[in-house]
């Protein structure tokens, strides 16, 4: 009877006092980020930058330092917000990105991807949108309603522009894309890579054949008019990398015009002059490559801050100009101190996503003269499903030029 | 080899017969190595060939092996057979007559350079390797210059790096040396006791080589030279590098399929064309394994 | 009077030979370690390129991680084809032509379809520690090792030898320790040196399965120093010779071998 009584006043004592902690609590329950799907259910930007510094990492993958300055967005965000990034295989493929999302252990998953759109409709047509979370970025409304899904699973975030790369060596000078069949250039002439592998070459046919009387609908233009510099000996099978260049194996070259600032650079440290011009006889644009947040990200919290960086439109700091004073500035305020990715992609010399809405409300700086389209041009974008007719006829042709 | 001296046996009566005792001990020899290799290549390899099965909506088909007979395909392969066999044959005969020289006739100092040497240049590749020769033999390159300056216009001449046959100039930086290492082990063992008995009876050098040294040694040779070919044949860093699809080629190709950024809904066939690369192997080994059998009784 | 002559023609028409084999390999070598030495910004030339790479607090760490991988590698190699190579050539089994195909095959499948099939196979606790590269680079050694392996092996009185270490007294694992290798020693060392400089240089195989060694931080570093890229690139092959070299000379010969045979 005693005992009875001890048991029972010990369990409403129990039952009280787990009462009163479970009341005592904060009323907020814990945020998990991983299904978190904008900046409202993460609980502001306050909140998300301080669970992302506490995350501490961020797994990207195969993002070229000098593709679109893709490593000045990964220094700033690095030195702003204290998080360590890994970039997984820089010379990878969007191949690689979708099978290691698919396929490797958890450790080395990556946070974020950045695929072009073919390598999406892979993934999305096989009913695979499930790789991706959602997530709708602050200026989630600012993106064309083409360039995103409706749930929020990817969305585009910059293209570009297929130009010419020219060592400034050459004489006379290239304008045009029409002009590289000119005898002056005879073993000159290359492309970045198989365009049956590479976006960029394969971009580089469609704007051949937009120059040589075709459009995006017919590509064949573009394959006879590379046949004919091939026969004339103007076109040469070398790939166009830096190295290459340097070592003198070709002078000309079709590349993305955001890839260009950072080969002049790199090529002005090792001695070379490159110079680069939009064609005027074909200025062809790609389709915006893709962002997409991992379902199986291990730092989902940096994941949306990745994310909510690369979209922000701010005109703000970069990495250099960044002080120590900035860091000790809280969440929020730090983020709209920074310079946001848009713009960083601008400085990179591609078109932001978002370019529109920054016209609009003048956050868009100025990015380096010459790579963007001229004013007036009629600018010429093969859509993804243009381009699966494209890929067939190329893959048929291109082997036996 | 007496019977009684196994350990299972010393000192007992046999627990087991002659015949499985062989068997256990096989079994024994051989269980690392197959072990190994079951794990770590045919488990991979067997993924791929379930796969190359499939169709690209993962049914059973055996639509990729068809498209391998169809165009482009069908031109890689050959190329791809064209250019391994001339590879291989053209790095064969310098780098048998390379490894014989260096075995016979070099001190063992010299051996063991050329064993280091070799080593590293049967292992370039890719990126390093092209850019070498683009340094060496492109169009400014530094050999280039130096031939211009003695009068030879290569690139003039119709000469490029990124062709048919650049490919099987470079090819043969690694191809030269990988025919020293695996070639020198059997001049090694063309004892210099049977050269000196030959002369002996009265053989001339011409008739030695003629009736003992060539016979000897083509087994060998020809085995370095099948693996030269499988060599060339899967060369996929060094393709890649050199070349941008104009020139068609199995192992590019498979990568791009499986690793591009063009492609992305064919995986199951770039696996049956690796498979289909193993098939074409496998016929090769048949002349070799031919010659090999007829030539058994020459060793021991 | 022929046999001086003899001797002196031969080694004339090896010392030509190896001028002519030298140029070939040095040629393009020194084209590109040329171009690793160029310093535009102070118009000479210099190491500017290779301290500039040598400086990386992450260039010790990986040189390791790739060296730790080779040697294991090797071991492996070593570990799984001298039984069997030895058994093979010993009893002179039917078996030799299977293992010869099956060692064939790691060469001619190309290494990119084999990454991804070890994607897809390889259980998830392999996938997570990194030895299981060196398992790899073992599979993609393979051929070379057992060919070079086989040949020698063959090249000496195996069965002879054998019976001579166990009639003094010694065990399997011990005859073949002591009185078989070291009379393949340099078909071992040639073997070795193989494994070592592809394990040094896989670059395919450890990114595709998410690995980093060095080699991949190389392509890493690599992204915007051009020179500094090729300078690294011309001091992973000098580095791999060196330490080859350095090998094949610690590995000394005992004086009685001279006679019979000549290492």
């Amino acid at each position: 009877m005693n005992f009875k009584r001890v048991i029972a006043v010990a369990a409403a004592s129990a039952f009280a006092l787990s009462v009163a902690v479970t009341a005592s609590a904060p009323s907020q329950a814990a945020v998990n980020f991983c299904k978190v799907t904008d900046l409202k259910s993460a609980g502001g930007m306050d909140a998300l930058v301080a669970a992302a510094k506490k995350e501490g990492k961020l797994n990207v993958i195969t993002l070229p330092r000098d593709w679109a300055n893709y490593g000045e967005a990964m220094d700033l965000f690095s030195k702003a917000f204290g998080i360590k990034i890994t970039d997984d295989n820089p010379d990878g493929s969007s191949a690689y990105e979708i099978q290691t999302i698919k396929t490797a252990p958890a450790a080395k998953q990556p946070d974020v991807v950045d695929i072009g759109v073919s390598a999406l409709n892979g993934v999305i047509g096989a009913g695979q949108a499930k790789l991706f979370a959602n997530y709708k970025v602050a200026n989630f409304a600012a993106i064309p309603s083409k360039w995103k899904s409706e749930t929020g699973n990817w969305y585009g975030d910059y293209n570009g522009i297929i130009g010419i790369s020219y060592d400034a060596s050459v004489a006379p000078a290239p304008t045009k894309i029409a002009d590289l069949a000119n005898p002056a250039y005879k073993g000159m002439v290359a492309l970045t890579g198989d365009p049956t592998a590479g976006q960029e070459p394969f971009m580089a046919v469609y704007a051949a054949s937009v120059a040589n009387g075709g459009s995006v609908t017919n590509i064949k233009p573009g394959l006879d008019f590379f046949k004919k510099m091939k026969d004339s000996g103007n076109f040469i099978a070398t790939k166009a990398t830096p190295e290459n260049y340097i070592a003198g194996a070709y002078k000309i070259a079709l590349t993305w015009n955001f890839n260009a600032p950072g080969m002049i650079a790199g090529a002005k440290a090792a001695g070379k002059n490159l110079k680069f011009v939009i064609p005027s006889d074909a200025v062809l644009a790609g389709t915006p490559y893709i962002q997409a947040i991992n379902a199986k990200a291990p730092h989902c919290a940096a994941a949306r801050l990745w994310e909510e960086f690369l979209y922000s439109e701010n005109k703000g700091k970069t990495s250099t100009q960044l002080t120590k004073a900035d860091l000790k500035v809280s969440g929020s305020k730090l983020f709209n101190l920074i310079r946001g990715g848009q713009n960083i992609f601008v400085s990179g010399g591609a078109t932001p996503i978002l370019q529109a809405d920054m016209v609009a409300k003048k956050t868009l700086i100025s990015g380096p003269t010459g790579f963007n389209v001229p004013s007036g041009a009629k600018v010429y974008q093969p859509t993804p499903d243009q381009q699966v007719d494209g890929k067939t006829v190329v893959s048929s042709v291109w082997p036996t030029l | 080899m007496p019977k009684t001296s196994s350990s299972l046996s010393r000192g007992s009566a046999p627990l087991w017969s002659a015949a499985t005792r062989k068997a256990l001990v096989a079994l024994i020899a051989l269980a690392p190595l197959l072990i190994f290799i079951g794990i770590f290549f045919l488990a991979p390899i067997g993924a791929v060939v379930i796969d190359s099965f499939r169709n690209n909506d993962g049914d059973f088909s055996l639509v990729n092996f068809s498209d391998i007979f169809k165009e482009p395909i069908r031109t890689a392969m050959v190329t791809s057979l064209s250019l391994a066999s001339v590879s291989a044959l053209t790095a064969a005969i310098p780098g048998g007559i390379l490894a014989y020289l260096i075995e016979s006739r070099g001190s063992q100092k010299l051996r063991r350079i050329v064993a280091s040497i070799s080593g590293v240049l049967a292992n370039t590749g890719g990126v390093p390797l092209a850019f070498m020769f683009i340094a060496a033999m492109g169009a400014e390159g530094s050999a280039t210059g130096l031939l211009k300056l003695a009068g030879i216009d290569i690139y003039g001449s119709g000469f490029s790096l990124y062709s048919f046959w650049g490919l099987v100039v470079v090819y043969s930086y690694f191809q030269i040396p990988m025919m020293v290492i695996v070639f020198s082990p059997a001049v090694h063992g063309l004892r210099r006791e049977w050269a000196e008995a030959a002369m002996t009876l009265g053989a001339s050098k011409r008739q030695f080589w003629t009736r003992v040294g060539f016979p000897l040694l083509f087994p060998s040779f020809l085995s370095a030279t099948l693996l030269l070919f499988a060599s060339a044949f899967s060369a996929y860093a060094t393709a890649r590098a050199m070349t941008n699809g104009t020139i068609p080629l199995v192992p590019t190709m498979i990568g791009n399929l499986l690793d591009g950024n063009v492609i992305f809904d064919e995986v199951n066939l770039a696996k049956a064309l690796a498979v289909s690369m193993v098939v074409v192997t496998l016929v090769a080994m048949v002349p070799y394994l031919i010659i090999q059998r007829k030539s058994e009784r020459w060793q021991k | 009077m022929a046999k001086v002559k003899f001797p002196r023609r031969s080694q004339l028409v090896l010392g030509l030979t190896l001028v002519v084999a030298s140029t070939y390999v040095v040629l393009p070598l020194a084209s590109a370690t040329e171009f690793s030495l160029r310093q535009p910004a102070k118009k000479n030339y210099g190491l500017d390129n290779f301290s500039w790479f040598m400086g990386d607090p992450d260039f010790v760490k990986y040189l390791l991680i790739s060296l730790g991988l080779a040697a294991y590698s090797a071991l492996i190699l070593l570990v799984v084809l001298v039984p069997t190579t030895v058994w093979l050539n010993l009893s002179g089994s039917r078996f030799r032509r299977m293992v010869e195909f099956l060692s064939l095959l790691p060469l001619v499948v190309p290494v990119v379809a084999l990454a991804i099939g070890a994607q897809t196979s390889l259980p998830e606790f392999a996938q997570t520690d990194e030895t299981v590269l060196a398992y790899m680079f073992a599979v993609l050694a393979l051929p070379y090792a057992y060919r070079t392996l086989d040949t020698g092996l063959r090249s000496i009185p195996l069965g002879t030898l054998i019976e001579a270490a166990r009639s003094l007294g010694a065990g399997w694992v011990r005859a073949i320790l002591r009185a078989v290798i070291p009379a393949i020693r340099g078909t071992v060392l040639n073997a070795l040196f193989m494994t070592l400089a592809l394990s040094l240089g896989e670059f395919t195989l450890t990114s595709l399965l998410h690995w980093d060694t060095f080699t991949t931080w190389v392509t890493t570093m690599s992204q915007s120093n051009i020179l500094g890229a090729i300078a690294l690139s011309m001091f992973s092959l000098y580095a791999v010779f060196a330490l080859l070299l350095a090998i094949g000379f610690a590995v000394r010969q005992p004086k009685f071998h001279e006679n019979s045979e000549e290492e």
